[in-house]
């Protein structure tokens, strides 16, 4: 924005003495063809050089200090966790209720003395709330349960009250399972968890209370634990809880439950806390098809909205895995651009010229392997795309909406579980590397805050800051405001010439018309822009009217959608189409570039990934885009250049165009149907997903107002002085 | 001259948004919470709270929550107990703000009317009949009252509970009454704008100057030069008192009328004692006048409270040492005191003018800013869409304010509720917020001097 100080009006014949800041920018503005195409290139450039800039992590928290005592966890708690593991599939095997593993749970955790009670949560479907992004979490709360009272999810909650502690603090450990169909290894983390929890009531070092949620996962993990958590969050007065409409059905069921669950002790539906929760740590065991060497450990940390738990999480988890028990720590990377041949290329080029460095100086540390660079590529871009994408990729990222970090970790075995040896040693190590963790997590004297929150990461141990991956972006943009700015000030220095010309001495009346239209007449073109926005602000709003109606074929719904949005826009068009011809597209063009590049620097700060992505579709795409009748007036080289440039980017701009080729790219291009389409919608905003919001709100609209300059009518004055 | 067309249904349609967002959205809108709309000075959940202490018969004031005026507490405390089922917490009060607002936009039309006639009087007598016919297409009554009513931060203001309509209200009182020469009237909006929120107290030398000279004219050089040419006696005649044509232009070039000043001042000391006695009856048995004066004027001068808020003192005085405090505190109050002066002597002529950048430098630097006082001096500022016809970085001001209104709450999102920013982010919106209003200021103020220089070329040519 700064660069736009330059719009005023760099005359230079009729004011030589002019600030030095004005000068520049007048000097920017004057070259913005060049600066944007170097601008672009550089940022293309740096954002694939990403890879090679990651830096290793390092645990930045002093307190932490992983690794510093010896385990605890040992052969004894190995047995205790088999002899658990043999329970739950024998209960489990038997299928008599939901409620059978519920109940050994409960007594278990009874047996070692630890609080417990049963949470009893119902699911509900997916619903129309992307501007919830905004308001905070309390509002959350109202909403409705309209689904049945029959179904419904029990929850098992273990309580450890810390013997050093002042009950202020917890740590979270969540252990999914699906209660109507376990398998062996969701036994194998619930057994793997118990004895976890049960060494740790007998410990003595515990400062902070320990929370186990056995999570039903029937109805999706998230749920279950969304729902806990806000629980938690929101406590439920007396006085209000008449309101909630359920109350009713909730005191039958959890007395009908109560006469199920036949635990000996205290009533088990009063809801307990622990304190604020320092970290949580989700972990399951996966049993995997392919056998690895060693067993491995996958963790997965994305959030809603592209956001990360704090760094230092993933350094000690990484640290424990590594330095103490020899797993093989992985994240989840793209299989397909592992594969890709132009990036197997652009890794060799980047070896060689690392090498090159390194031979003129040794202190260049700029080398990288050709295959560390296709990893770290890959690792990066499924890094973005499931930031992108707003869609946390596991229970964890319902913690992070309560500002609490979290990560998932997915633990699986080298051999086959049914080995008795070979499960034993999994387990061995499984506990003791959850156990590290809580331990250090346990010496925090406060929240996690020395590390990075605002991150990538390329490789386990090696991650993208904040203040790097942003000078890519950041160069990407820049062309925005300049040349914005040189269409503006084209505009207005083209006013003053031609009102010279027709400018008559004497008539000082019309001079005064001329300059006042010269400097406001941008508000034509604002106008148009504005109306835009607001048609793209109904049609992201359509969606929650349409799924009033029983219409059930996601292709119906697209249709419907996309069919009333064009009636509004056509009607938006008859209404105001009249004025939207007074302004040359020159203004036009810069107003939107102007809406564009705020739009991107705000969508930046909420979710740095969709921003990246989005910039490097619309940035082309605004600076190319000229109306295509002036095109034809150029030379034939230069015309078929530049109309093809415009097509494609105006094709690929089109958001569900560009969806399907992001979805193509990642997965598969014969997976997509039309319908498609509206199920990912649906996802986005059932998520809440600042990315639904910035695909309609701005993408959308900026690529309207790129159609509309393309197909635009009459060309501006510039072309006909 | 005509007004714009259409001008009563467009206000009334600005009403009617204002009263559909309070019908239709009953709970979701939050604003009353946000640091933007509601300041600790002019939150009304601080003054329902004020209110019941006071009705628990303990001082307002303590427990340092309410640190507005004791009579908005009798005035609005009423309101804010009453609930409706269903609506928002505090509707009656901001079915009172729409009203307030209303009358505040009909203020600045009737402003703006009288601006606009002396304008046209001014520019017959100087033989510039021309630039009427050509500035005659924009009413900036009509216009800037428009403005004000559909200005998004204006409507954010009216539905966020806070008190600024009610301030916003009294400082145009003020000024409408100094225009319209109702010294009463001034006195009235100048002394209750000051007891509500200290910084209209500046505004005393506008409106005096408005009551001495009268409405915004071009310079008075002007006049005496035209009058010299007219009368064409002797070169430099400094007595215009002869023809018919100089009679029109004494009429216009007034001496500075004592009688209309001290008048005003006879009536602000009338109801600065009103006030002052409606005060200490309100506040008769809990605290008192002195205690008034601590916690509203002490507040507001000591910036006691660092919450964070669109200005720049809280993050200043959040990182600067203890025993410095004092010092910058001076200041930081000077830098508006320092102002006064200069901005006077060169603005003199165009005293309605330089009410609007006293506001607008007042609402830069005072110590809790909020949207409303941007909303005001927006307003105010539209009054002289005529003679800023032409001003510089008009879309680059247009963008950087609808940049930074869109930025800031997302910047407070990410520092307060995601926890993944820090208190950087939130301030560095506000010093953006900071920089715009000083281009816009610098830019207002060099476009209208440029104005007057080109009238001056245009009638020595």
């Amino acid at each position: 924005m700064a660069a736009e100080a330059g719009d005023g009006k760099p005359q230079p014949g009729r004011r030589p003495r002019s600030r030095l800041i004005v000068r520049l920018g007048a000097l920017l503005v004057a070259h913005s063809v060049l600066v944007s195409v170097v601008c672009c290139i550089a940022g293309s450039i740096a954002f694939l050089l990403l890879p090679v800039l990651a830096k290793n992590t390092y645990v930045s928290e002093n307190a932490l200090m992983p690794g510093s005592a010896n385990p605890m966890f040992s052969s004894h708690d190995v047995v205790e966790a088999n002899r658990f593991f043999k329970e739950i599939l024998d209960r489990g095997s038997a299928k008599v209720t939901g409620t059978e593993i519920a109940k050994l749970i409960g007594q278990h955790v009874v047996d070692v003395g630890a609080e417990l009670y049963y949470h009893k949560f119902h699911p509900h479907g997916n619903q129309f709330h992307p501007l919830h992004f905004f308001s905070s979490i309390t509002n959350t709360m109202e909403m409705q349960y309209n689904s049945s009272c029959t179904l419904f999810g029990l929850n098992s909650v273990g309580i450890i009250r810390a013997p050093r502690g002042d009950g202020k603090e917890a740590i979270v450990l969540v252990t999914p399972y699906n209660s109507q169909n376990i398998g062996q290894s969701e036994a194998l983390s619930l057994g793997l968890a118990f004895s976890i929890f049960s060494l740790l009531s007998r410990v003595t070092w515990l400062a902070k209370d320990i929370v186990w949620l056995a999570a039903d996962s029937r109805y999706g993990e998230y749920t279950a634990v969304d729902s806990w958590l806000k629980d938690y969050h929101n406590p439920l007065f007396l006085s209000n809880s008449g309101k909630i409409g359920t109350g009713v059905c909730f005191e039958e069921n959890i007395l009908h439950l109560l006469d199920q669950l036949k635990v000996k002790g205290p009533r088990y539906n009063i809801f307990k806390r622990a304190g604020t929760m320092a970290a949580a740590l989700v972990f399951k065991v996966i049993e995997k098809k392919e056998k690895e060497e060693r067993d491995s450990l996958t963790i997965y940390a994305e959030a809603s909205n592209g956001q990360m738990p704090n760094l230092d999480l993933i350094n000690i988890v990484h640290y424990l895995a590594v330095h103490r028990q020899g797993l093989r720590v992985k994240i989840g990377s793209m299989q397909s651009l592992l594969k890709a041949a132009w990036l197997k290329f652009v890794g060799e080029m980047l070896q060689l010229f690392g090498k090159l460095t390194k031979h003129l100086n040794p202190k260049w540390k700029f080398d990288i392997t050709s295959a560390e660079y296709v990893e770290g590529t890959a690792t990066l871009a499924s890094s973005i795309y499931y930031q992108a994408l707003g869609v946390p990729t596991g229970s964890h990222g319902a913690f992070r909406d309560y500002q609490v970090d979290a990560i998932t970790l997915e633990l699986s075995p080298r051999f086959s579980l049914n080995n008795e040896n070979n499960r034993s040693a999994f387990l061995l190590r499984g506990g003791r590397l959850i156990e590290g963790v809580i331990r250090s997590v346990n010496n925090l004297l406060e929240k996690f805050h020395q590390s990075f929150f605002l991150y990538f990461l390329t490789a386990p141990h090696k991650f993208v800051s904040v203040g790097v991956y942003m000078i890519p972006f950041a160069l990407l943009l820049a062309p925005l405001p300049i040349v914005s700015a040189a269409l503006f000030s084209g505009n207005d220095n083209l006013g003053v010439s031609t009102e010279k010309v027709n400018q008559e001495p004497g008539c000082i009346g019309s001079s005064d018309m001329e300059l006042r239209s010269g400097s406001w007449k941008w508000l034509q073109a604002a106008k148009v822009v504005f109306m835009i926005h607001l048609w793209a602000i109904i049609v992201s709003l359509l969606p929650y009217v349409l799924s009033q109606f029983p219409l059930t074929t996601p292709i119906t719904l697209l249709l419907v959608w996309a069919a009333l949005s064009i009636c509004i826009l056509l009607i938006f068009y008859l209404i105001f189409g009249a004025c939207s011809t007074h302004c040359g597209w020159e203004l036009l063009k810069s107003v939107m570039i102007a809406a564009a590049s705020t739009g991107l620097s705000l969508m930046s700060v909420i979710n740095f990934s969709t921003a990246q992505i989005g910039a490097m579709l619309i940035v082309p795409m605004c600076l190319l885009v000229q109306p295509l009748r002036k095109q034809m007036q150029a030379g034939v080289c230069r015309k078929a250049v530049l109309v093809i440039c415009n097509l494609t980017i105006a094709v690929v701009g089109f958001p569900p165009v560009a969806l399907l080729i992001a979805k193509g790219v990642c997965e598969d291009f014969g997976k997509a149907g039309v319908g498609g389409f509206w199920e990912l919608a649906q996802l986005l905003w059932s998520w809440n997903s600042a990315t639904y919001l910035y695909l309609l709100w701005i993408h959308l609209p900026c690529w309207v107002l790129c159609l509309h300059i393309l197909l635009y009518p009459c060309i501006g004055r510039s072309s006909e002085a | 001259m005509a007004g714009i067309r259409g001008y009563w249904t467009l206000a009334a349609a600005a009403i009617a948004f204002r009263l559909l967002l309070l019908l239709c959205f009953p709970k979701d809108l939050h604003l009353g919470s946000r640091p933007e709309v509601a300041t600790p000075l002019t939150s009304l959940r601080r003054l329902a709270e004020g209110y019941w202490l006071k009705q628990a018969s303990m001082s307002p004031y303590s427990g340092s929550m309410y640190h507005g005026s004791p009579l908005l507490l009798s005035f609005l405390g009423q309101l804010t107990i009453r609930r409706v089922e269903g609506r928002p917490p505090h509707f009656y009060c901001s079915l009172m703000f729409v009203v307030v607002d209303f009358i505040t936009a009909i203020l600045i039309r009737a402003t703006g009317q009288k601006l606009l006639l002396s304008r046209h009087k001014s520019f017959q007598v100087l033989n510039l009949s021309k630039l009427v016919e050509a500035s005659g297409t924009v009413n900036p009554g009509d216009f800037a009252s428009l403005v004000y009513l559909w200005n998004p931060l204006t409507i954010v203001t009216c539905m966020g509970s806070s008190t600024s309509p009610v301030d916003n209200l009294m400082v145009v009182m003020a000024i409408y009454g100094a225009c319209s020469r109702i010294a009463p009237l001034a006195a009235f909006g100048w002394v209750f704008a000051t007891h509500l929120s200290l910084y209209p107290i500046i505004l005393i030398v506008p409106v005096i100057l408005l009551l001495g000279y009268g409405l915004d004219a071009p310079p008075s050089k002007l006049f005496l030069h035209k009058t010299s040419d007219a009368s064409s006696s002797g070169a430099l005649n400094q007595s215009p008192d002869k023809s018919g044509a100089s009679k029109l232009t004494d009429n216009t070039i007034h001496t500075f009328s004592w009688v209309q000043v001290l008048h005003f001042v006879l009536w602000v000391f009338i109801w600065l004692c009103y006030v002052l006695l409606l005060s200490s009856i309100s506040l008769k048995d809990v605290g008192g006048l002195s205690e008034m004066f601590r916690k509203t004027y002490g507040f507001i001068l000591t910036v006691e409270d660092l919450s964070p808020n669109i200005g720049v003192l809280w993050y200043f005085f959040a990182e600067v040492f203890d025993f410095f405090r004092n010092f910058f505190l001076i200041v930081f109050h000077v830098n508006i005191l320092f102002m006064i002066l200069p901005l006077a002597i060169r603005l003199k002529h165009r005293s309605c003018f330089l009410a609007f950048v006293y506001i607008a430098i007042s609402s830069m630097l005072k110590s809790y800013p909020s949207v409303g006082d941007s909303a005001l001096y927006l307003g105010l500022l539209a009054l002289f869409c005529n003679e800023l016809a032409d001003m510089h970085f008009s879309f680059f001001l247009f963008c950087g304010y609808i940049g930074v209104s869109l930025l800031s709450p997302v910047m407070h999102n990410l520092w307060i509720w995601r926890g993944t920013g820090n208190a950087n982010f939130y301030f560095a919106t506000g010093l953006a917020y900071a920089c715009l209003q000083t281009v816009l200021v610098v830019e207002s103020v060099s476009s209208m001097l440029k104005h007057d220089r080109m009238l001056r070329k245009l009638v020595k040519a």
